[in-house]
């Protein structure tokens, strides 16, 4: 084949339909779906080839994980500590929803790394829908995540003696939970980083989301326990609703009710981030 | 593959890119102004301008990328506002920046770009093959494209924007940056694409790029056209010839080009250059920048005369940019 034929029109393109203008083109498009499934394929396979991605994301929960049970376990537990759970029955569940925060965030840094490389550049000039690279950002790092969250939960039963008394059933239905809380916190960041488009403002945002978020909920002591006024956080802090379902769900205690605002405050930040992220990302670069 | 490229034109003629009276306006800063360009079927369409002309401006509005304020412009029969989609399909984009995944493989990078546009797995990866070869990366198509040169980046890149077989090509400063043969190559690249049937348009700033690829050139400056049309009409258009003077080193530009002046003539200071251009009428001319410069005691180290070139044109009818004054 000469270069002159590799780089002109393929004869396998299709002619033109009469109501068509213009010429050939060689492959008509994808569709949306197609779009989606081929780019979240792409970041997975990043994953794969770079298995540091897994490594490092694993390393936060791991290390909190391992840090406050062997810090706090031998600690005498505050008056309102539910009676005769340990301090790692109570902190897994928060452990895990921090790994949702990290991995939300995470999202958002996907998207602005794409920005940067010039891959977004890329795709807007071709006939992509922009809001695929999105949607594949939030799918892929919600495998990453399930894989993190579950190499934890191993870890967490064959190292440290985890046993929740709700059972694997409960269990399971817990770790759903979190991982829709991922995926729906993770449009909150992929909004950001559509606005923002740069990994600094981020990186800064990510340190001033987690901190409060997870400090002013019930994820390291419960509410009643906190100072009254970071008790009053916590109590409107979407994470706090997260947190006691998980925990409710995994040791079979009272409060898995509080699925029904958790759901609902998940759902509404994945439809405001979703559409802030939209209509951000559809700026011009 | 029996062929080359079988123009399957819509009917109403061969025209490929068409800018009318295209503006477009940042808050206060017009980007563009009213600007007009045309390229036919199987052209190379050059802009020529410097840093903050509007070429990249106006790659961004005839590639869909940013719509204009006013005006109206179409690649291959579509509307840029009218199809974004439909131009996307048929129009490939190499900008300033390599534009690939840095975490793929330079061969996945290209069957990825192939399988967004609508081909199976195995024709993507038949087609990122033969662009690899024909671009020369077999050897880098399992590395990562971090571990590239520039000029191997750059060459992945254009590979990259001609995997779906695009009709119109936009190069923004494709050789910017890149060493000579690196250049040459490229250059070698863009003629074949253009024999292929492929409609090129260009940016750049260099004027033996424009001068040697492109069949019609637009001088852009400050978001307008200030002139265009092929090379030899722009050469003619200036129609002058040039003397050019170095004068010694720690020379005052400005004390030399008064004492010019003064012999009534205009001279042009090429600070990039530590240059004098002077436009001469006759040849006796330079024997008047010589005595002009001699008699207020600058020495000259180097003389040279010039036909028209574009860097002539580029001098007579850009607005002067930083590092230029007359």
């Amino acid at each position: 084949m000469t270069t002159q034929q590799i780089l002109g029109k393929p004869d396998s393109a299709p002619p033109a339909p009469e109501d068509t203008p213009g010429p050939a083109i060689a492959w008509d498009g994808s569709s949306f779906l197609t779009q989606v499934r081929i780019l979240t394929g792409r970041s997975l396979r990043a994953l794969v080839t770079d298995p540091g991605v897994i490594v490092f994301g694993l390393a936060q929960p791991v290390i909190l994980l391992f840090m406050l049970t062997q810090v706090f376990s031998g600690m005498g537990m505050p008056p309102h500590f539910p009676k005769g759970i340990s301090y790692l029955d109570f902190v897994m569940p928060a452990v895990l929803v921090d790994n949702a925060v990290h991995s939300a965030i995470q999202s958002g840094i996907g998207v602005v790394d794409d920005l940067k490389n010039g891959m977004v550049a890329r795709l807007r000039s071709l006939p992509i829908h922009p809001s695929s690279l999105l949607i594949a950002r939030s799918l892929s790092n919600l495998v990453r995540a399930a894989v993190q969250i579950a190499i934890v939960i191993v870890l967490a039963v064959t190292v440290l003696g985890y046993s929740p008394k709700g059972g694997v059933g409960k269990l399971l239905a817990s770790a759903g939970l979190v991982l829709f809380i991922t995926w729906t916190l993770g449009w909150a960041f992929i909004a950001a980083a559509a606005w923002l488009r740069r990994a600094e403002p981020m990186q800064n945002l990510a340190v001033i989301a987690i901190f409060p978020l997870l400090f002013a909920s019930s994820a390291y002591m419960p509410v009643d326990d906190l100072p009254t006024w970071l008790g009053a956080v916590a109590k409107a802090n979407p994470l706090t609703y997260a947190i006691d379902t998980t925990r409710a769900l995994a040791l079979d205690l009272p409060g898995a009710g509080a699925v029904v605002p958790a759901l609902l405050i998940s759902v509404g930040i994945a439809v405001v981030g979703g559409v802030l992220a939209a209509v951000g990302f559809r700026r011009p670069l | 593959m029996s062929g080359l490229a079988q123009p399957t034109a819509r009917t109403g003629g061969d025209i490929m890119i068409e800018a009318d009276g295209v503006s477009k306006v940042f808050g206060s800063l017009r980007a563009l102004d009213s600007v007009s360009v045309s390229a036919r079927r199987g052209t190379v369409l050059a802009l020529l301008g410097h840093n903050g002309a509007g070429k990249t401006t106006l790659v961004n509005v005839l590639t869909a990328a940013l719509p204009p304020s006013s005006g109206r412009a179409a690649v291959a029969g579509f509307d840029v506002s009218r199809d974004p989609h439909e131009v996307r399909k048929r129009v490939g984009l190499t900008g300033q920046f390599a534009s690939v995944d840095a975490q793929l493989s330079g061969r996945d990078n290209l069957v990825l770009l192939a399988r967004l546009l609508g081909a199976d797995r195995k024709s993507a990866r038949a087609r990122a093959d033969e662009l690899l070869e024909l671009f020369g990366l077999q050897d880098f198509a399992a590395r990562r494209p971090g571990t590239y040169s520039g000029g191997l980046r750059r060459r992945l890149d254009l590979a990259a924007s001609l995997v779906g077989h695009p009709d119109v090509v936009f190069l923004d400063e494709p050789t910017t940056g890149l060493d000579p043969s690196s250049r040459l190559n490229l250059w070698e690249i863009v003629e074949d694409l253009v024999a292929g049937g492929t409609t090129v348009l260009l940016t750049t700033q260099y004027l033996d790029e424009a001068d040697r690829l492109a069949d019609s050139i637009a001088v852009l400056s400050a978001g307008a056209v200030i002139a265009s049309g092929t090379a030899a009409e722009l050469k003619s258009k200036v129609g002058q010839r040039t003397v050019t003077v170095t004068p010694e080193d720690g020379t005052d530009p400005a004390v030399a080009c008064e004492a010019i002046r003064r012999a009534g003539l205009e001279p042009v200071v090429d600070r990039a250059n530590g240059t004098i251009v002077v436009v001469i009428e006759a040849s006796k001319d330079a024997a008047v920048v010589i005595r002009a410069l001699d008699g207020a005691g600058i020495e000259v180290t180097e003389l040279s005369f010039g036909e028209p070139t574009l860097d002539d044109v580029y001098l007579t009818l850009a607005e002067r940019p930083t590092g230029f004054a007359s």
